[in-house]
């Protein structure tokens, strides 16, 4: 019985950096920056928040054409059936300036591959997708996605041929953006479920395609430029 | 949230329960450009805030889709949202970004969007 | 365009000068940076593969509240006589906040890994701004440790 419950792994040390955390949150709060109560909301918000109802939506896509062109056309109304409002989920009812309520689905074809990146800042459809991961907010990736786009994919493992038109996303005013892959072949039959599986983050953000059998994101670690990014 | 201290922004109140950009739907009047047409973006001066990027400057698109209606990010920032104008998504042909960029990729474009302010025919 | 407001070209100024590389290191953070345990060691000696640490969305909706009524923008855009001292001062705007981590992280932090760095910078822009001062900090995170630490 007792190892039948026994508990996942903890790290049962508390660093200096979770101790930081703490106390800058503290002192914020008690020099009136923001309430405990309004902290304690968003955060139990961004929890919520992940990439499943994204991965939701483009297997529905792929399943019902009818959804696929509504999901094209808006965005925003194709999430409610993936349980995403982007208007009155959030504990604001009007979004964040990172989180405005446009989201646009990026169609790929077998000749088009949209990629994402915010040039600017590091804006992320986070209602839909959850926090973005590290490498996204980089300045590396930032600055050389527009420029070296294909290089920049390579680094990602994602090698396009020559005849594919790859399309940059700069995600810079009030939409956000996802993107809807080719449904791979080796899928025939499947269910939504099994084929949200393999819409991973990183098909959504479109520096991966999705492939059967692969359900997780590949390690990214963080490169220095290998182009100088001045422009 | 229990203290609405964003409660003095009349913009704010008037996205609740609507969301942003639609709030502002219907108030920046006719489009002047439309699908197919081809623009160039201005090199306006920056004032302090802007979202146009400098790489965009002077290059030619075509407009792609007319996105939404929204105060400029220029006009944002500073709380003034009483001009409302059209957003386009462009389409930018890499090589008119980059003239180095290569040949054997001719086709590959950059999409992103910007208020019409920012455009002039071509 | 509309014509320009010359108060803006004046704060416009302002902005372009303010310059990071005045910038100095704080001893504290750099302490922290120095012995604190960063998640991924953590994960190793204790075999979890949570790949973020516990407080990275609490630091997440921190840098959210930061950046105050949401769509205020950082209040040194505001001309000077209609800031309010006592409250706009306080808002961080987050593309405010985003630029000053890069350039904090590329100039002290980059060694440190995410999202350990992007608390680094946040404590340092914080300090920077006069919101709390070191000593404040050192404090408070004494007594944070005493109370996590001797239950």
């Amino acid at each position: 019985m007792a190892e039948k419950h026994k508990p996942a792994p903890m790290v049962e040390e508390v660093s200096e950096f979770e101790v930081l955390e703490i106390a800058v949150r503290e002192l914020a709060i008690e020099k009136g920056l923001f309430t405990a109560e309004d902290h304690q909301r968003w955060t139990e918000y961004m929890h919520t928040l992940g990439p499943l109802p994204a991965a939701r939506l483009v297997a529905k896509a792929w399943l019902d054409p009818e959804f696929k062109k509504l999901a094209v056309e808006d965005g925003v109304k194709a999430s409610l059936e993936v349980g995403i409002d982007w208007v009155n989920s959030m504990p604001t009812h009007f979004g964040t300036p990172s989180d405005y309520c446009n989201l646009r689905v990026l169609e790929d074809t077998p000749k088009l591959k949209h990629v994402v990146v915010c040039t600017l800042c590091s804006c992320y459809p986070r209602p839909i997708l959850g926090q973005s991961p590290e490498w996204y907010r980089t300045p590396n990736y930032r600055r050389r996605l527009v420029r070296w786009p294909r290089q920049v994919l390579a680094e990602f493992g994602l090698q396009l041929p020559d005849d594919v038109e790859v399309r940059v996303e700069d995600s810079n005013q009030k939409s956000r953006f996802i993107v809807l892959p080719v449904r791979p072949e080796g899928t025939e039959g499947w269910s939504e479920d099994q084929l949200a599986e393999i819409v991973t983050r990183d098909c959504l953000i479109g520096v991966a395609t999705p492939k059967p059998g692969k359900t997780a994101n590949d390690p990214r670690p963080v490169r220095p430029a290998v182009n100088p990014y001045h422009h | 949230m229990s203290k609405p201290h964003y409660d003095r922004e009349h913009h704010v109140k008037k996205a609740t329960g609507i969301g942003d950009p639609q709030c502002f739907k219907g108030e920046a009047g006719p489009p002047k450009f439309k699908v197919g047409d081809k623009v160039r973006v201005r090199d306006l001066p920056d004032i302090f805030y802007s979202r146009t990027q400098v790489y965009t400057r002077g290059a030619e698109a075509t407009v792609a889709e007319l996105v939404y209606e929204s105060p400029a990010p220029e006009d944002e920032a500073w709380d003034n949202t009483e001009n409302v104008v059209w957003f386009y998504s462009l389409i930018f042909k890499q090589k008119d970004l980059w003239p180095d960029y290569p040949d054997a990729f001719a086709n590959d474009t950059l999409e992103t969007e910007l208020p019409e302010r920012w455009l002039e025919p071509l | 365009m509309a014509e320009i407001n010359p108060k803006y070209l004046e704060l416009d100024k302002e902005m372009r000068e303010r310059n990071l590389d005045e910038s100095t290191p704080v001893s504290l953070l750099e302490d922290v940076k120095q012995k604190g345990r960063v998640w991924d060691d953590l994960c190793e000696e204790y075999g979890v593969d949570n790949p973020d640490p516990p407080w990275r969305i609490t630091l997440e909706a921190t840098c959210d509240m930061l950046a105050g009524g949401y769509w205020e923008t950082f209040n040194v855009c505001k001309p000077k006589e209609e800031r309010n001292p006592e409250e706009e001062e306080k808002k961080l705007d987050a593309v405010e906040r985003r630029w000053e981590e890069d350039k904090l992280v590329e100039k002290y932090y980059e060694q440190i890994p995410f999202p350990e760095r992007q608390l680094l910078a946040l404590a340092h822009t914080l300090i920077r701004r006069g919101l709390f001062d070191e000593e404040e900090l050192a404090r408070r995170m004494e007594e944070v440790d005493q109370r996590l630490n001797s239950a």
